[in-house]
């Protein structure tokens, strides 16, 4: 059986902050390699301090443009990760779900707000 | 060709009035000698200098020569303190009271540089306010997100501008972030086809969900995230881009329009810092769950 990979989001961003959007991008290129091999992936947020949506949406929500959620959720854990960033990657993971899987969504956001628009024309 | 600054400058309707009317009526100069008059001006918030500076920059950049003349002592101190008038050959004083969060401007290539200047300016000095943990790291977040925001959506070439101002008595701080970029209402309208004012364009891009962060990478939650950590923290939220304007303040939004345009964005969050919300989960989050 293979070994799990280990991948420290501290080692990839190099500060405890990740804050933008460019950083996120290379965890996501490192997760997205490991998952096409169907690796398992242990992602550490150990001695992180701050995260943003941005950063969390291009490191782990665009994921789900490229892989299921099954495939996903079977390869990918996080570990060492403070209650609080867990529930905003929880709210990113959330919303990323419903950005892919859901393209009629968008049309039906534009049609509720040109309703809107208009009513208050 | 000579403005005059009104009596107040504050992160109010009235005060980005005073600043986009300014911009209105110079924008097409070029070459031109241009001098702000702030004979009249008793008091400018502090924070209000990223948005007073991107408006100058933005002159600048059409090789206007920019001065301002007739600084009140009282103004003239503050701003030098936090080191605005730096940048219009003034000598940068220091703030015995440290209550000022210097203005500063970034590219959009500056993350780490804008990183590095807010753990200096709030994490690493001893005159910040006690703020809980749990506060402090909300509003560096949020801080964050608007940086972000800026970064991700502005598409400017001239830059992001911030400043900030403390009020120990009135357990407030304000800071302030401003780019010089294509604005909220071009971004959803271009995304969206929607043909909405700047003032529904900024409501619309504060639901979450609703982005202009289209492709690859999903969005759509920096602005949610910042109105629910305001609503929690008793503080204002203010967003004005192009001619609309934008707040939320006690959970409730409310926006208008401007006279004139600010050609750009600008956030302002202002947050309690006498908040003793602890920004704890009250049950934690099983991190097998996430996906």
């Amino acid at each position: 059986m293979q070994k799990d990979i280990k991948i420290s989001v501290f080692e990839v961003v190099g500060s405890p902050l990740c804050v933008a959007s460019d950083d996120g991008q290379k965890v996501h290129d490192r997760l997205a390699i490991a998952l096409k091999k169907a690796r398992r992936v242990l992602l550490s947020f150990h001695n992180i301090s701050t995260m943003t949506s941005a950063f969390l949406n291009a490191a782990i929500g665009q994921l789900y443009g490229s892989f299921t959620e099954e495939q996903i959720r079977s390869l990918l854990k996080v570990e060492d990760i403070e209650p609080e960033d867990a529930a905003l990657l929880k709210r990113v993971v959330e919303t990323a779900k419903l950005y892919f899987s859901d393209p009629k969504r968008f049309d039906q956001v534009v049609n509720e707000t040109r309703e809107e628009v208009n009513g208050d024309t | 060709m000579r403005f005059f600054l009104p009596q107040q400058v504050c992160h109010d309707y009235r005060g980005f009035e005073a600043l986009t009317q300014i911009y209105s009526q110079a924008e097409e100069y070029f070459l031109e000698e241009i001098e702000i008059d702030m004979g009249s001006t008793f008091w400018l918030d502090a924070d209000m200098c990223a948005v007073f500076g991107a408006i100058l920059y933005s002159l600048g950049d059409n090789l206007n020569t920019v001065n301002l003349v007739n600084v009140q002592p009282s103004v003239e101190r503050i701003l030098s303190k936090n080191g605005f008038l730096s940048h219009y050959g003034r000598v940068k004083i220091p703030d015995s009271w440290g209550t000022t969060i210097a203005y500063q401007r970034f590219d959009v290539t500056d993350d780490r540089f804008f990183s590095g200047y807010i753990e200096a300016e709030f994490i690493h000095r001893i005159e910040m306010p006690e703020m809980s943990t749990g506060l402090l790291k909300k509003f560096r977040e949020s801080i964050f997100e608007i940086f972000s925001n800026a970064v991700l959506h502005s598409r400017t070439r001239l830059g992001i501008f911030s400043c900030g101002q403390f009020f120990p008595r009135r357990n407030k701080l304000d800071f302030t972030v401003a780019d010089l970029g294509v604005g909220i209402r071009q971004n959803v309208c271009e995304y969206t086809g929607l043909n909405l004012s700047a003032s529904q364009a900024i409501a619309w891009a504060t639901v979450e969900k609703n982005t202009t962060k289209g492709g690859s990478v999903p969005g759509g939650l920096g602005l949610k995230l910042l109105g629910e950590f305001i609503d929690l923290n008793g503080g204002s939220l203010q967003i004005v881009s192009d001619d609309g304007y934008w707040q939320r303040v006690n959970r409730n939004s409310s926006s208008y329009s401007l006279g004139h345009r600010f050609p750009g964005t600008v956030v302002n969050i202002e947050i309690n810092t006498a908040d003793t919300h602890s920004y704890v989960l009250t049950s934690e989050l099983d991190v097998d769950d996430i996906f």
